[in-house]
């Protein structure tokens, strides 16, 4: 379908004036002598939500750069944009129906809380060991496919649970293999320039595992059925307003739908987010863990040893990863190159949350869940929006990157 | 001794590009796979230039490629020159002609034209080399802006920077499928239109030898230029900026500049491989810049040397030949292995295997072994010789 031309104008407008706001106020901040920080994403919002006018009351007053202001400016550059997509598209379901955008946002959280519990685990890699582990997505693919071959054509009756614990454990004995193998070099001084050897490494293993697990599965789509099927329950009992069980789905407030499997998947995370957390901050070894995230020549002065660790954090992170596949592979069609979109998304998570940050990594999992739901649901043209998809995450990587490196709660560099 | 050394290697140059021209006819039946062997050895030396000397993890090598081949096949698919002014369709004038760009509003403007133009007027494309040269003007200009934009970002920051910009332009390439064909494919014309004639023989347009030519000219030109620029200033300012930032900068080397410069020749020469490519291969889809081809050619320079132009290049044509000749399954009594998907494990494997044992790559050192043949006993007898004239300061 064809755009208005001024919805196009619209978006021009946004994207020069953020770009001019983001080149030039740091400079008139630098200029008057006060403090630089933050000031190209406000001047980006400021130039993209009030336009030449923000920006020159901006340069005029050069408040000092607070949250609230962030908060707000960037608020009304989303109001602007929502606008834009109204106007140019009134007959879209996100504009007349209400239900809809609340389902979309439901259901955009519930996917979001995987996600996030995916890039717990990369972020949980990054704040030990430091690197970025590209091959994140593979054992996210892995864990969906050792669930596959275990609940699916090895032992058909199980509890679909065991097959993910199978895959839990498969995906945590393959990340301290590889750590063994690959990443303890690294440590012990055997590699010239490690960040760039463990950038190469992981890379390496993601296109080995990918490889390997096409030549062994075969490219065709493997589907599980949903782990659980859900009584029926209408609450209250005569309308079912206020919820209504059936087997594959559920149903909020007659308004707010949510297929079962989906919620299955929510609930796993959930239930490992807690474990994470109590391990975390309730166990010695969790707290080694931090303690080496945090200062690692101090930790091993205490008796923790960073090595040990090291091995933990990867183990831990791909064990992560292989739940979240565990838990989607009910959800999606599993096919060897699935975790390449899961590993883009998981750089997303933890770009937008803060490198290293926990909280960070499963917020930013539910905000991507919700903006990727809003975007397939909400950009015209349904085909389109599809295939536009993968960019979503994208492009919020390369804003963040641009205007706020470190992301939502990220340690300042 | 010197002498002796540059005889050498003039002479390693002259063996190994009388090789390359001389290859055709040795292996007539696989021209083809030559050509891409080629391609990919342009894109690999290339990144080896950008991750090996100047340290910069780029993952957009592919996205740029995709760039020139993508500016190219565009351009033939909507640019006409017409010797009349069509009146219909938005067009440039151009020194006596007017370059008109058809646009997917108004696709039929160009056939409405020819009722009104005069008789005889001429509607043309571009020559291949034309949209060619644009694809580099492109790529260069996207190689500039993502340069200037990824300044402050260091390896992880700057590898995600780079994935994210390669996604995002391959997602948009599929999507728009009114203007790029999206998963479907875009259609080039051959390098050669109309054929060419080399040394009294005429070759059509669908005939290897000149396509593998112009890449041997493209990759020779291309590795010439690198190699210059790595042996001149630039080559050691982008070195000292890959060890250390900073230290580089405080020793007055231009940072930003020279980061800039090392993207935008990169940028431009991977545009200028994609865009003979896509006229090579003649149907280019947006899976030419999908991460897995960017893990191959990494891992082709990997694999070669990725501190060494000439190492990536050699690794790069050597794996494509492997992999191809991999594709037959390999039968041992009765048991079969399908090459076809295990070459690529295979593949994988080394790499890591490669990266941990021999950070160099395994191309790399046997160069230096020829190369620097002699400069250890040079160096040893020398310090021998200093010994021996004070004996108290000891070797």
């Amino acid at each position: 379908m064809e755009f208005p031309s001024i919805f196009w104008y619209t978006i021009l407008w946004l994207i020069f004036w953020g770009a001019v706001g983001a080149l030039v106020t740091p400079r008139v901040y630098a200029h008057k002598d006060k403090f630089t920080h933050q000031t190209a994403m406000l001047g980006a919002f400021v130039g993209a939500a009030f336009g030449p006018v923000g920006l020159v009351l901006l340069w005029w007053f050069t408040p000092p750069v607070t949250a609230k202001w962030l908060t707000l400016t960037g608020l009304v550059t989303l109001l602007w944009l929502s606008l834009a997509f109204a106007k140019a598209d009134p007959d879209n379901l996100c504009v007349t129906s209400g239900s809809f955008i609340a389902t979309q946002i439901a259901n955009g959280l519930v996917i979001g809380s995987i996600y996030g519990l995916m890039a717990l685990g990369l972020t949980l890699i990054f704040s030990i060991l430091g690197i970025v582990s590209f091959a994140h997505g593979e054992f996210y693919m892995l864990g969906g496919m050792v669930t596959y071959y275990f609940t699916q054509v090895w032992f058909p009756d199980i509890n679909p649970l065991l097959g993910v614990l199978v895959a839990a454990l498969f995906t945590f004995a393959l990340g301290a293999i590889f750590e063994l193998l690959f990443l303890r070099p690294m440590i012990t001084g055997q590699i010239e320039r490690p960040g760039e050897y463990a950038i190469l490494v992981t890379f390496g293993l993601a296109f080995f595992l990918q490889y390997t697990t096409l030549t062994l599965v075969g490219a065709s789509p493997k589907k599980v059925p949903r782990f659980f099927d859900y009584p029926r329950i209408t609450l209250p009992s005569e309308t079912g307003n206020l919820l209504k069980v059936t087997p594959g789905n559920l149903t909020f407030f007659d308004t707010i739908s949510i297929p079962s499997a989906r919620f299955t998947a929510m609930m796993i995370a959930l239930a490992l987010l807690f474990a994470l957390i109590y391990f975390l901050y309730r166990t010695w070894t969790g707290k080694a863990l931090r303690a080496v995230s945090q200062d690692r020549q101090a930790a091993a002065v205490t008796g923790i040893n960073p090595k040990r660790m090291n091995t933990l954090a990867f183990a831990l992170g791909g064990m992560l990863a292989g739940i979240s596949g565990a838990a989607l592979v009910q959800v999606f069609s599993w096919v060897p190159w699935v975790g390449i979109p899961a590993s883009s998304r998981s750089f997303v998570i933890i770009v937008l949350g803060g490198m290293g940050s926990l909280p960070g990594a499963f917020i930013g999992g539910l905000v991507l869940g919700v903006v990727e739901a809003l975007g397939a649901g909400c950009v015209p043209d349904p085909n389109r929006a599809a295939a536009y998809l993968p960019a979503y995450g994208m492009i919020i990587l390369v804003l963040v990157l641009l205007l706020k490196p470190t992301g939502l709660f990220g340690r300042e560099l | 001794m010197r002498g002796n050394m540059r005889l050498l290697k003039t002479l390693t140059w002259v063996v190994g590009t009388g090789f390359l021209l001389i290859l055709p006819w040795l292996i007539p039946t696989r021209m083809h796979v030559a050509v891409i062997a080629l391609y990919y050895a342009i894109l690999a030396s290339s990144w080896a230039l950008l991750a090996g000397y100047g340290g910069q993890f780029s993952f957009a090598h592919m996205a740029f490629a995709g760039l020139g081949a993508y500016t190219a096949g565009l351009i033939g698919k909507f640019v006409r020159l017409t010797s009349a002014p069509t009146q219909t369709c938005f067009e440039v004038p151009l020194g006596g002609w007017w370059m008109v760009i058809q646009d997917t509003a108004s696709p039929t403007c160009l056939e409405q034209a020819k009722a009104t133009m005069p008789v005889g007027s001429l509607i043309v494309k571009l020559p291949p080399w034309a949209d060619i040269v644009a694809g580099i003007l492109i790529g260069g200009l996207f190689g500039l802006l993502i340069g200037a934009l990824v300044l402050r970002l260091r390896r992880t920051y700057l590898a995600l920077f780079t994935i994210a910009f390669a996604e995002i332009l391959r997602t948009v390439v599929n999507a728009e499928r009114d203007i790029t064909g999206g998963p479907g494919g875009l259609k080039l014309d051959p390098l050669f239109p109309n054929g060419v004639t080399l040394l009294g023989h005429e070759f059509g347009p669908a005939d290897k030898l000149p396509p593998y030519l112009l890449m041997l000219a493209l990759f020779l030109a291309s590795l010439g230029l690198m190699y210059w620029l790595a042996g001149s200033r630039f080559g050691l300012f982008i070195r000292s900026i890959r060890e250390d930032e900073e230290a580089a900068a405080s020793l007055g080397v231009n940072v930003v500049r020279y980061k800039i410069l090392l993207f935008t020749v990169t940028a431009m020469i991977a545009a200028a491989a994609g865009g003979v490519y896509a006229h090579f291969v003649r149907v280019i889809a947006p899976n030419m810049m999908v991460i897995k081809e960017m893990s191959v050619v990494i891992a082709m320079a990997v694999i070669g040397g990725m501190e060494s132009l000439l190492g990536a290049a050699i690794g790069a044509i050597l794996i494509e030949f492997a992999l191809e000749q991999l594709r037959n399954d390999i039968t041992v009594g009765s048991f079969t292995l399908n090459m076809a998907d295990w070459r690529l494990v295979v593949f994988g494997a080394l790499l890591m295997i490669t990266l941990r044992f021999w950070g160099n790559g395994l191309i790399y050192p046997i160069i230096q072994r020829i190369t620097r043949r002699g400069v250890a006993e040079e160096t040893v007898a020398k310090r021998l010789q200093a010994a021996s004239a004070n004996p108290e300061e000891g070797p």
